[in-house]
């Protein structure tokens, strides 16, 4: 299994790094040179981290673990309007980049009110096409009850972040409601580091489901060769989205036969992954087990 | 600003006690406005919220922003300087000419300059009630989008829900205003 970090630090000995990554057959996801200043996130295999520790001493940079790394979570709330946007909406979803998630931002056509509430077909889907979601909903305990059933129609791991400390529903985390100000004091970053907790122990739960049933490949090689044969155009980031079990590619629209026609060892990546254009953004690519596809190689 | 919210239980009361604060602060109401009462009754989904207002700022003339130059005026106070500038191009046209930030050039006679010195720019007794609505609209819950309003002399006060609103809880928003009312006289 592959184990994500972050990289921070100078430019000096910042390639021999990369190449110490590649050498022991690990990724280099994403990277930032700002003048002297440097930033990765590194996929390698779990059992080389003393390697890359040791690396990352002797370059005199930090490494931080990135729990969330790999999965795109969506954080969904009741509207775009005022009551629930920017606060406390983005700052969940910045806690959440923090922990290395790649994160969408939806508002409900019609997800406000109590009795009112609802969620539409086409919501589902596009947050079905997320490993996580996070609900944000209001104070008030009684709104919260009847909205969680919106929630359970929805086919991913959730988490519903809400004001009221007494309610009783699942995947709850309270103390969190209507906000009109930045979470910026402590018993608000504590909440958030909860919040945050909770996604990461649904996310792991469906990735040790994956190691039980392990895919054709991981989506970090696919990520790999998409970026070389696909590649972004300039000024472009995030063409290539790592999902827990896919990838969501950000392709041109006459692209997409060049993209089934991708070669992934000796296997097409149309025979190993189910392609469908995503109702969000881009295509949405599901690797099949290898129970299925048989080997690549 | 005197705010105090009912009913929603511990939590949700102090959680909105700070919506209502930063909101009307954010707007710049915060002065103009005594107190403000809430009433919310979540199971229902009915939500009373009420206004005193408060005192209000005097009308701003150009003299109270600005200080005469010769034939010019410069500008003390940026915040209504757009409607300053407004009501300079109404009334004299190409007369008006903005050289920087804060100085405007203005070909006009020393009379008409004094008489320009007390003309109003901005009255916030003007879109006051308007304001007050926007407040109101910002801190309501969303959904309560049915609103009924009560009319009584100095206060504002909305029914809001997602519901009709029954005659129950007219009367029992007059019952309370009422009492809001007898405490503020």
């Amino acid at each position: 299994m592959y184990k994500i970090m972050m990289f921070t630090g100078g430019v000096y000995k910042f390639s021999e790094l990369k190449e110490r990554v590649h050498d022991i057959g690990g990724f280099v996801l994403q990277e930032m040179v700002m003048q002297t200043e440097t930033m990765m996130h590194l996929a390698f295999p779990e059992e080389e981290e003393r390697i890359i520790r040791d690396k990352a001493k002797e370059t005199g940079g930090k490494l931080k673990e990135l729990p969330l790394a790999g999965a795109e979570i969506m954080v969904v709330v009741p509207s775009l309007g005022k009551h629930h946007a920017v606060d406390p909406m983005c700052d969940i979803a910045e806690f959440l980049r923090r922990k290395g998630a790649i994160t969408n931002m939806m508002g409900l056509a019609r997800g406000v009110g109590k009795r009112i509430a609802q969620i539409t077909a086409r919501e589902k889907e596009i947050i079905e096409e997320c490993d996580a979601a996070v609900f944000v909903f209001g104070d008030f305990k009684e709104c919260l009850e009847v909205k969680s059933k919106i929630c359970e129609a929805v086919d991913v791991p959730y988490i519903i972040a809400g004001g009221d400390l007494e309610v009783d529903i699942e995947h709850y985390v309270g103390n969190i409601g209507r906000k009109t100000a930045r979470m910026r004091h402590k018993e608000e970053i504590d909440m958030l580091e909860l919040l945050t907790e909770k996604i990461e122990l649904l996310i792991n739960d469906r990735r040790r489901e994956l190691d039980e049933d392990p895919l054709a490949t991981s989506p970090l090689f696919i990520k790999e060769i998409l970026d070389l044969v696909l590649p972004p155009k300039a000024g472009e980031e995030f063409s290539t989205i790592m999902q827990l079990e896919g990838l969501r590619v950000k392709i041109e629209a006459g692209d997409e036969e060049k993209l089934k026609n991708v070669a992934i060892g000796k296997r097409k990546l149309s025979d190993i992954c189910e392609i469908k254009k995503s109702e969000y953004d881009g295509y949405i690519l599901k690797i099949l087990p290898e129970a299925v596809t048989g080997s690549v190689f | 600003m005197e705010v105090k919210v009912e009913g929603g239980g511990e939590f949700c009361d102090a959680s909105y006690e700070k919506i209502c604060m930063s909101t009307l602060r954010d707007i710049s109401l915060d002065s103009n406005i005594d107190s403000v009462y809430m009433n919310c009754n979540a199971a229902e989904h009915v939500f009373i919220i009420s206004v005193k207002i408060g005192r209000v700022q005097s009308p701003i003339t150009v003299g109270d922003m600005t200080i005469k130059g010769d034939e010019r005026l410069t500008v003390t106070t940026e915040t209504h300087a757009p409607k300053l500038l407004d009501l300079l191009w109404d009334r004299y046209g190409e007369k008006v000419e903005q050289i920087s930030r804060l100085e405007i050039a203005l070909k006009i006679d020393d009379d008409e300059m004094q008489k320009l010195m007390s003309h109003v720019v901005y009255d916030p007794r003007v879109d006051l009630n308007t304001r007050i609505m926007d407040g109101i609209d910002r801190i309501l819950p969303e959904g309560a989008r049915v609103r009924h309003p009560i009319r009584s002399t100095g206060r504002i006060t909305i029914i809001a829900s997602e519901n009709p609103i029954k005659e129950e809880w007219k009367e029992k928003a007059k019952a309370m205003l009422s009492k809001m009312t007898k405490g503020d006289s």
